[in-house]
């Protein structure tokens, strides 16, 4: 196993998304390669843009200066520009072997996917009418609005995936007759199964699960359950069905959680959001009686204090004796953790486990019966759908290496960068993080519309600025003369003398490039130069300019950071390129676009203090002067560069390049300086 | 250290006037640390070349390499039958490169683009200053480790002189006395008694030029 070093978006992400990809594409303005980036590893980028639990973000360094990048959002505000747009066909050449899929929820589609995607037939099957399983029916619409899902479900239906709904595993379909029709078998019919406390008075009538309620809603045909609403538990079902009551009309709606919001699973953001709405929380309660006639109408609790940590890491509640209280209720809701039909299971044969799971050899998914695999809640118990996602991708590469008699792979391990040092982290300016808009209060509790909007363009770009690059800083190579200029320019401190040649860390290093535009011996590389290709862009913009203008062509570099938008302004003449601070350019290239031919050079910089590096621009007012002088000294004249900061210094430096006329590079004939 | 900075970008240009092609070759050790002739310098300079010859509808032959030393026949030898194919090289080595250069590629001309100036240290990232005039017979034992045959205009070895105003010498009041600070120095690290012996002549004979040495004589 070879550990790669990757940003800790990606180590944490359980698909391992190239996030610094895509959110450096949208930074640029490239929405459309952040798509193509994301979707080489997911399917369900709206989906997961919307309701993914994104350890990315948790994960994310931009935390220790200020907030996280909102990765979600900015997957969101990618995916949603092109909803359900197939970017990658079948294979024309395919495999004989055909494979059942039984279940069609994250799992199951994603193996679905990649394994029509590797060239197998695959037959999808499905116990409902939808196929998504719990993104159609269990995450409420307001979260993830089912037309979303429907069109992604559609493309990846579309690689030629045979679809069969209304079967349910163990009735219209039994495992044995799969595996007569199918070479392989794989197993992700979920968890949908409520998990019931053993209290008295759970089989009352008013008293549900959480799953089952959340289902209904989603197939319409659920009214209010009752006008108080008590939800036990703290997941996202409790959230998502205290929610739902408030938008049903109940008019009080309390959720019991038997831990502290701190060890709660829904996270602190969900909590906000329900309580806006309406929602009441009650920390360290657990039920311990129901109690009615025939029908519910109080729950009986005790108080919890948190003991010993679980094996989960999560502190143990015990109840506290003589701490009981009563909350009225006419309806209650289960959501305590949902567990596998174990029936289904043990009637197909498949050895059960201690939840009602499915017993795998390993992470492969294999069973005890050959050509059969399983993934998912079905294994597991209940996980987030990002995982589910992941399960069913690992599934999908052990049934092709199955299929094709390849041995198990020893996976490469992805291996997080260490956190920043503090030193680091205070030389980072802070910015602050973009939230998307929220529905107004009044509407989110009467409608199911969406709460949470996409991010503008605006806001994704400059959220996308705020990624701190991690690992894609700078390279020493060999030639190397140990000068130690890039100890001595780097903003942050990080090159520093090895044995031979200076070392850059590379979990340290923020990528500003103000060392590699320093160094004398050419040695420092970074690697987003392909990202940002300086010479072939200036070739490729100068020619269109070209075009477009024949007489006079002037190159603008901006910064980024400073236009995140796009270009300060438009002009006929003007060709712009981008790039992250201008404190990377060298002075070659800034001389470059005269060599080719332009007629001026305009630098758009930040003002000094504003520099997101610290000392770019006085860098780079140090290196114009020196271009200046060159321009001078060839006979291009050095008033055909400047470095300018508003829209109107623009014009006036277009005029002044009108006036010196054409670059005497294209004439050939020397013009006075 | 060497130091070295380039020729006025006019004298180079007519340097290499009567050249076709011309290789503008870095030196990857001395000048390369003080900026002035490395990779980077290399490739600047080219470009400031092609521009001017572009201007002037001549041809815009002018490329760009490093290699490790000039000074070493052993580093030039690698790159022999590559530097062959041009008309003329541009030196950005010291004056020791240039030379060795010109001595072991015999079929193309090499020419200096570069001021050899001293022997120095950084004073910050993108300053040296001399601090060395290779003379031969060093006093920095007796001095503090600061040298006045260098540092002092006059090169005086039992200073100050009368042209100290105030810790600055007279010749310009950028320049330091290189005696005031030889008293500090001394005095922080209680030498002070030292400082007051009379110091003898040098051997300047030690300086008689061309300068040799035998590791193993």
């Amino acid at each position: 196993m070879r550990p790669i070093i990757v940003p800790p978006c990606q180590a944490a992400c359980p698909i391992n998304t190239d996030v610094r990809g895509y959110v450096s594409a949208i930074a640029r303005g490239d929405a459309e390669e952040a798509l193509r980036v994301i979707r080489r590893v997911n399917p369900l980028p709206s989906v997961c843009g919307r309701i993914c639990t994104r350890r990315c973000e948790t994960a994310c360094r931009r935390a220790q200066v200020d907030a996280p990048v909102a990765i979600r959002a900015l997957k969101r505000y990618a995916a949603d520009l092109a909803i359900g747009q197939s970017f990658f066909t079948r294979p024309l050449s395919s495999y004989p072997e055909k494979v059942a899929i039984v279940g069609s929820g994250p799992s199951g589609l994603v193996a679905a996917h990649d394994l029509a995607l590797l060239g197998y037939s695959v037959t999808l099957f499905e116990a409902r009418p939808v196929l998504g399983g719990l993104l159609s029916e269990g995450i409420p619409k307001y979260r993830l609005p089912k037309e979303i899902v429907q069109r992604e479900i559609g493309a990846i239906v579309s690689l030629g995936i045979e679809v069969k709904t209304g079967v349910r595993f163990g009735k219209e379909v039994s495992l044995d007759g799969l595996l007569w029709d199918f070479d392989a078998v794989f197993i992700a019919v979920g968890s949908g199964k409520g998990i019931v406390p053993q209290c008295d008075g759970v089989d009352l009538s008013g008293v549900f699960s959480g799953v089952d309620f959340l289902k209904e809603v989603d197939r319409g045909d659920r009214q209010a359950p009752g006008r108080r609403v008590v939800v036990i538990g703290g997941g996202h079902t409790a959230i998502d069905a205290a929610r739902t009551c408030i938008r049903l009309g109940v008019s009080e709606v309390t959720v019991v959680y038997r831990r502290s919001l701190e060890e709660m699973p829904a996270g602190k953001e969900e909590v906000l959001r329900a309580e806006e709405e309406g929602v009441r929380f009650v920390y360290c309660a657990a039920p311990i009686r129901f109690i009615g006639k025939t029908r519910v109408e109080r729950v009986r609790f005790a108080r919890t204090a948190l003991g010993e940590p679980e094996e989960s890491g999560r502190r143990r509640p015990v109840p506290l004796e003589g701490s009981e209280f009563d909350l009225e209720a006419d309806a209650v809701i289960l959501a305590i953790g949902y567990a596998p039909d174990a029936e289904e299971i043990k009637e197909a044969g498949l050895k059960v486990g201690e939840r009602g799971t499915i017993v795998v050899m390993d992470e492969t998914g294999a069973t005890d019966i050959t050509g059969v695999f399983a993934a998912g809640d079905v294994v597991t118990g209940p996980m987030s759908v990002v995982d589910a996602m992941a399960s069913g991708r690992k599934a999908a590469g052990a049934i092709h290496r199955y299929f094709r008699r390849i041995p198990d792979n020893a996976f490469d391990r992805l291996v997080s960068l260490r956190p920043l040092e503090t030193s680091v982290t205070a030389a980072i300016q802070k910015s602050e993080r973009q939230e998307p808009s929220l529905l107004p209060r009044e509407q989110r509790t009467t409608s199911f519309d969406e709460v949470e909007s996409a991010l503008d363009h605006e806001q994704a770009r400059r959220e996308a600025l705020r990624c701190l690059n991690c690992g894609a800083g700078a390279t020493v190579d060999g030639e190397c003369a140990a000068c130690l200029n890039c100890v001595r320019v780097c903003p942050f401190g990080i090159p520093a003398m090895g044995a031979q040649t200076v070392e850059i860390d590379v979990a340290q290093c923020q990528a500003c490039g103000i060392c590699a535009a320093e160094c004398p011996a050419c040695a420092i590389h970074l690697k987003d130069d392909a990202r940002y290709p300086m010479r072939p862009g200036v070739d490729r913009v100068l020619e269109k300019a070209r075009e477009e203008s024949p007489d006079i062509v002037v190159t603008g570099f901006y910064c980024c950071f400073r236009h995140p938008l796009g270009p300060p302004v438009e002009r006929h003449a003007l060709s712009w390129i981008p790039v992250l601070c201008l404190g990377r350019l060298r002075e070659s290239d800034i001389l470059y676009p005269f060599e080719v031919g332009a007629e001026g050079i305009l630098l758009v910089s930040c003002r000094d203090e504003e520099c997101r590096f610290g000392r770019g621009v006085r860098l780079l007012a140090e290196r114009v002067e020196r271009v200046k002088t060159i321009l001078d000294d060839t006979g291009i004249g050095g008033s055909r560069l400047s470095v300018v900061a508003g829209d109107d210094e623009c014009d006036r430096f277009i005029r002044g390049i009108e006036r010196l006329g054409i670059n005497p590079v294209r004439t050939g004939k020397r013009v006075a300086a | 250290m060497i130091v070295a900075e380039a020729k006025p970008f006019d004298e180079i240009k007519e340097m290499v006037n009567g050249y076709r092609k011309v290789l503008v070759l870095g030196c990857g050790s001395c000048v390369t640390v003080c900026m002035s002739g490395g990779q980077k310098e290399a490739e600047l300079l080219a470009a400031a070349l092609r521009i001017a010859r572009g201007i002037e509808r001549r041809e815009a032959t002018v490329d760009a390499k490093t290699i490790l030393r000039q000074c070493d026949e052993e580093f030039v030898r690698q790159v022999r039958d590559e530097l062959s194919s041009y008309d003329a090289v541009l030196s950005m080595a010291c004056g020791a490169g240039v030379q060795g250069m010109n001595e072991w590629l015999r079929n193309v001309p090499v020419l200096p683009a570069m001021n050899t100036r001293f022997i120095g240290l950084c004073e910050g990232q993108g300053k040296w200053v001399e601090v060395c005039a290779a003379c031969g017979d060093c006093v920095l034992g007796v001095t503090g480790g600061i040298c006045p045959v260098t540092s002092c205009p006059k090169g005086i070895l039992n200073g100050p002189c009368g042209g100290n105003k105030k810790g600055r010498c007279e010749v310009s009041p950028d320049v330091p006395c290189a005696w005031v600070l030889i008293y500090e120095r001394m005095k922080e690290r209680g030498k002070l008694e030292e400082f007051k012996k009379e110091r003898a002549a040098k051997d300047w004979s030690k300086r008689q030029r061309p300068g040799r040495y035998t590791h193993r004589p």
